[in-house]
Formats: C-alpha cells, sequence, structure tokens
C-alpha cells in the first residue's frame, strides 16, 4: 500500500470543504475518506469535485460513507460538481439523486436545505 | 532515567544484526515470526515474546505468534485495541513498559498466571496504522531501558514487514480462490442463446467485479454483472454474499426491479458499508425480450445485425448500498434474431482524462452481432489491448441464434 494522500479541509463560514484532486480513485480514495469521514462529524459538508475528472467506485464509496454519516449527524453532504464526466457517473449511479449536487462552492454553501439531487435535472 | 546506557556498542551491533539478519528473509513469514521471537528472548534475556495481530474488522488484537507464552496462540487469545496492555499500545500508537502485572493493568489472565513480572510492549506500524503489537515479558523483575525499547521496535518494525507480505499474501491466494468459485467457470448450455465471457483482474490485485448466468425453473435465462466497492478479500466476499443473494431473489419473485429492492435491502442490513452497482436481467423462454432492470451499473451494448451498436436505453438506479424509497425501473428490451449484447463492467471503458462516454462509443464502434467467442476476442483486443487493465474487467456476451446459426 502507498501512503495514503491527504486532502485538507478548509472550513468556510463554519462549514467544512473537502477539495477534491483530478483523479479520485483507489490510489487516493482511502485519503479522502478519512478527511470526509472526519469533516461529516460536524454534520454540514462540501465536498468540491469542480476539478475532478474522474472518479471510480472507491471514490463513490468515500463519498457514501460520508453521505450517511452526515445525515446520520443531522446534517448533508453538498457535492459541487462541474465536469461532465464527474456528472455522468453521478446520473449513471444514480447517485444525483440522492446527494445534492451544485454547480458551485458559493451556491453549495449558501442554498437553504429543501432540496436533493442535481439542478438542473436532465 | 539513566543518561548512560550500559550496553557497550560490539553487543549493541551484535543484537541488531541478529534481528536485521537477511538470513531471516528466506523463511517464509509465520517461520520468520517464530524465529525473529526466539532471538528476540535470546538477545533481551526475557522469558517471553508475543506478537498479536490487528483484526480492523472486529478492533480486536489476535494473539499470532509466541515463544515461552504459547498458550495465546494455542487459546485464541482476542484484546479489545484500547483495553489492558496490548490494547493501549495499540491505541497509543507507542511502547508501554508495565513494572508489576496484575488484573490492573493485563487484561489477559494467561499473562499474570504466568507469573510474568515485567513488561514491555511495542506497536507495529505499516504506513501510518497500527497493525499489531509486539511486546516481551520478564519472570523476575526487571526494568526495561530505552535501549531495551528501541530494540524491540527494531524487532518489530522487521515483524511488521513480515506480516505485510505475508497478509497480501494470504488475501491474494484467498481471494483469487474465491473469484474463481464465483464466475461461473463454464457458462451453461441454453437453448436460443450463445454465450461467452471474459474475466481479468486488475493490476494483479483482484477487485469486486463478478458476473452470473443461470436458468429458473421457468426456464428463462437470468444475467447478472455488478462491481462491488473495494478489492481483494474483502471485496470477494461481499460479492459472493450478493450473487447467493441475487439468486435465492431471483427464485422468488418475477420482476427484476423487486429482486434488485430486496438485494439492497438485504445488503444495507447485514453488510451496511458495501456499495455495489449491480445489472440484473431475465431473458424470456422464446429468447425475444428481455426485462432489465439497473442499480448503477451501465446498460448492456446492443448489436443488431447490419446496425451499429448502441447502448441499451434502459433507465438509471440507485446503486446498491445507499436506499432511498424510489424503486428501480424495469425496462423490456426486444432482442432482434441475431443480435448481441454485450454486458461490462466499468475497467472496460474507463480511462482516467477520458471521458465515459468516449470509451462508451469505441466499445460501440468494436460491437458487432457476430459469434460470442469472436466478438469476446475484438473487444478485448480493441478496449484493453496489451496494456494491464488498471481495474477489474468483466466481459459477457450474449448472442440470440438465428435459424441455421452455426455460432459455436
Amino acid at each position: 500500500m502507498m501512503p495514503d494522500t491527504v486532502f485538507p479541509v478548509e472550513m468556510v463560514g463554519g462549514v467544512p470543504v473537502v477539495t477534491t484532486p483530478e483523479q479520485v480513485d483507489i490510489t487516493n480514495a482511502d485519503g479522502l475518506r478519512a478527511a470526509l469521514l472526519e469533516s461529516a462529524g460536524h454534520g454540514q459538508l462540501v465536498v468540491d469535485m469542480s476539478r475532478t475528472e474522474f472518479c471510480d467506485t472507491a471514490g463513490l464509496h468515500a463519498l457514501v460513507a460520508a453521505h450517511k454519516q452526515a445525515l446520520a449527524e443531522g446534517g448533508e453532504l453538498r457535492l459541487v460538481v462541474a465536469g461532465a464526466a464527474v456528472q455522468r457517473i453521478f446520473a449513471i449511479t444514480g447517485l444525483s439523486r440522492v446527494i445534492p449536487g451544485f454547480t458551485s462552492l458559493q451556491e453549495a454553501l449558501t442554498q437553504p436545505r429543501s432540496r436533493t439531487g442535481f439542478a438542473p435535472p436532465s | 532515567m539513566t543518561a548512560v546506557d550500559p550496553v557497550p556498542v560490539e553487543a549493541r551491533l551484535r543484537d541488531i544484526q541478529s534481528i536485521t539478519d537477511a538470513a531471516l528473509s528466506r523463511l517464509d513469514e509465520l517461520g520468520l515470526l517464530a524465529e525473529l521471537l526466539d532471538r528476540i528472548r535470546e538477545i533481551m534475556h526475557v522469558d517471553t515474546a508475543a506478537v498479536l495481530l490487528l483484526d480492523a474488522s472486529s478492533g480486536q488484537l489476535i494473539a499470532t505468534a509466541a515463544v515461552g507464552l504459547e498458550e495465546e496462540v494455542r487459546q485464541g487469545v482476542r484484546i479489545p485495541v484500547g483495553r489492558g496492555f496490548a490494547g493501549r499500545i495499540a491505541a497509543e500508537g507507542r511502547p508501554v513498559v508495565l513494572d508489576h502485572v496484575d488484573h490492573t493493568t493485563v487484561l489477559n489472565p494467561i499473562l499474570w498466571d504466568k507469573g510474568i513480572n515485567s513488561m514491555m510492549g511495542v506497536p507495529m506500524t505499516a504506513g501510518r496504522k497500527v497493525i499489531g503489537v509486539l511486546h516481551v515479558g520478564s519472570l523476575t523483575h526487571r526494568r526495561f531501558t530505552s535501549y531495551d525499547i528501541e530494540l524491540l521496535q527494531l524487532a518489530a518494525d522487521r515483524a511488521a514487514t513480515a506480516v505485510q507480505s505475508m497478509m497480501a499474501q494470504a488475501d491474494r491466494v484467498a481471494s483469487t480462490a474465491l473469484q474463481l468459485s464465483l464466475v461461473p467457470s463454464a457458462l451453461p448450455e441454453v437453448s436460443g442463446i450463445r454465450m461467452a465471457a471474459r474475466y481479468v483482474p486488475g493490476r494483479g490485485v483482484l477487485g469486486g467485479d463478478w458476473y452470473d448466468v443461470f436458468t429458473l425453473p421457468s426456464g428463462e435465462l437470468c444475467v447478472a454483472i455488478g462491481d462491488v466497492a473495494g478489492s481483494g478479500l474483502a471485496a470477494a466476499v461481499i460479492m459472493g454474499r450478493m450473487r447467493s443473494a441475487l439468486r435465492a431473489y431471483a427464485l422468488e419473485t418475477p420482476d427484476p426491479g423487486e429482486v434488485l429492492d430486496r438485494l439492497d435491502r438485504k445488503m444495507r442490513h447485514f453488510e451496511p458499508d458495501a456499495l455495489a452497482t449491480v445489472l440484473y436481467a431475465v431473458i424470456d423462454t422464446a429468447r425475444e425480450q428481455m426485462r432489465i432492470c439497473l442499480a448503477g451499473h451501465f446498460a448492456p451494448v446492443i448489436a443488431v445485425p447490419e446496425l451499429p451498436a448502441e447502448p441499451v436505453r434502459a433507465a438509471a438506479g440507485l446503486m446498491v448500498g445507499i436506499g432511498d424509497a424510489a424503486r428501480r425501473p424495469v425496462t423490456t428490451v426486444t432482442i432482434p434474431p441475431g443480435a448481441l449484447l454485450c454486458f461490462y463492467t466499468d475497467g472496460l471503458i474507463e480511462r482516467p482524462g477520458e471521458l465515459i462516454d468516449d470509451g462508451l462509443a469505441r466499445l460501440c464502434r468494436v460491437v458487432t452481432a457476430q459469434p460470442v467467442e469472436t466478438a469476446c476476442a475484438a473487444v478485448m483486443a480493441a478496449l484493453i489491448g496489451s496494456e494491464p487493465a488498471r481495474d477489474d474487467v468483466a466481459l459477457l456476451m450474449i448472442r440470440r441464434r438465428t435459424e441455421g446459426d452455426d455460432d459455436a
């Protein structure tokens, strides 16, 4: 096993924001999972995937684990998704219907909690 | 404590050499652990030495090798992380020295029954993770020095390397055996249908890709393919459970959506951390129609004679392991005579730095309504080529026979 990549967690207005790299896969998913689960302890959490162009099942696994934990803490995990490739993966896996998605970090941080899924629906 | 170390340099070198001796690496890992414990006992003048390994799933340390304390291993001693002597070392990730041993300091009664007076233990680490504990004990009162701790830590590092390689090897052997028992070794002979398949593990590590083909008492043909998140033995075990559960639900209900719904509920209850994509389809006895349901998996590609191949238009449904009130849609697909259905896992079409649709388009260009073995070979050659696959690849081709068809 390679040493895990460390994912920095930035606090923006009291909300932890984890930014994912261009590729999220089996080589760095453990590090991502650790950062996400730590942040999901706060309840509210934003994962900024706007730079990400590839996310495999290991990456999805980390996101889903954090999503479940955030829900259990009474909060929610919000995704910022910009790339078509990642949007496509979330559509195929159905995750776009259960994890709220936003097109910008600003939006993810300011939108009130009311809906789930990506906007606009496609 | 003492500022001057009483151990002469030559003795130190001899001690260190005894532990790092290259001859040790010629032993298999369990042999190495036993030999290492023997040498530790000798050079450190202690009476007992033992290795406990962390079982991550239970959060317990399990006695794996011991000298002077063999009953620890024989009785399968388990110590929860955080409790007792070894549990504290694992929880804190640093050495612990005990100058008296009784029920207040040590959890395992074997250690106090044995009459051990002083103990010292260090964590075994790989990367930044604690994978076990190495401890030594003395029947007579003993004040362990910083030199003793250093030496024991050196031995623990050596043992950790051996254990890592032992566990990786065991995981590989077991998951390979399991995987081979799970993916059908021979596809069933079914009327009106020809089938061929490929399974290639990625980078020598088995992931959680699987497929299954079986008939129902009605004569209908069922096809399942999926990808369990994770790799190695853990993923293979979950895969095996999913495969059996899906077969059981397939016998109970004709609706593919209901089968996946039950499978999802079963997985969420018994394997709450598992996440998987699954495709499940039922082909009727005339082999004219297929009812298909997707749980986060790619729709198959269909190639009809004389037409370009395209992905089957089946609505997406949520992956297994998340939970959502919505039912996954079931789509009915017509299979014209001679048409070829290509089921696959993401390893076939996903490449970093490339859109999935590009990979999918590449697949559609290669799939044509031809005999299944030729079709498999053509797809593997075009999409995998001679590069070692970075992820598992599972591929299953099913073709509806035409009259006078000689697809063998």
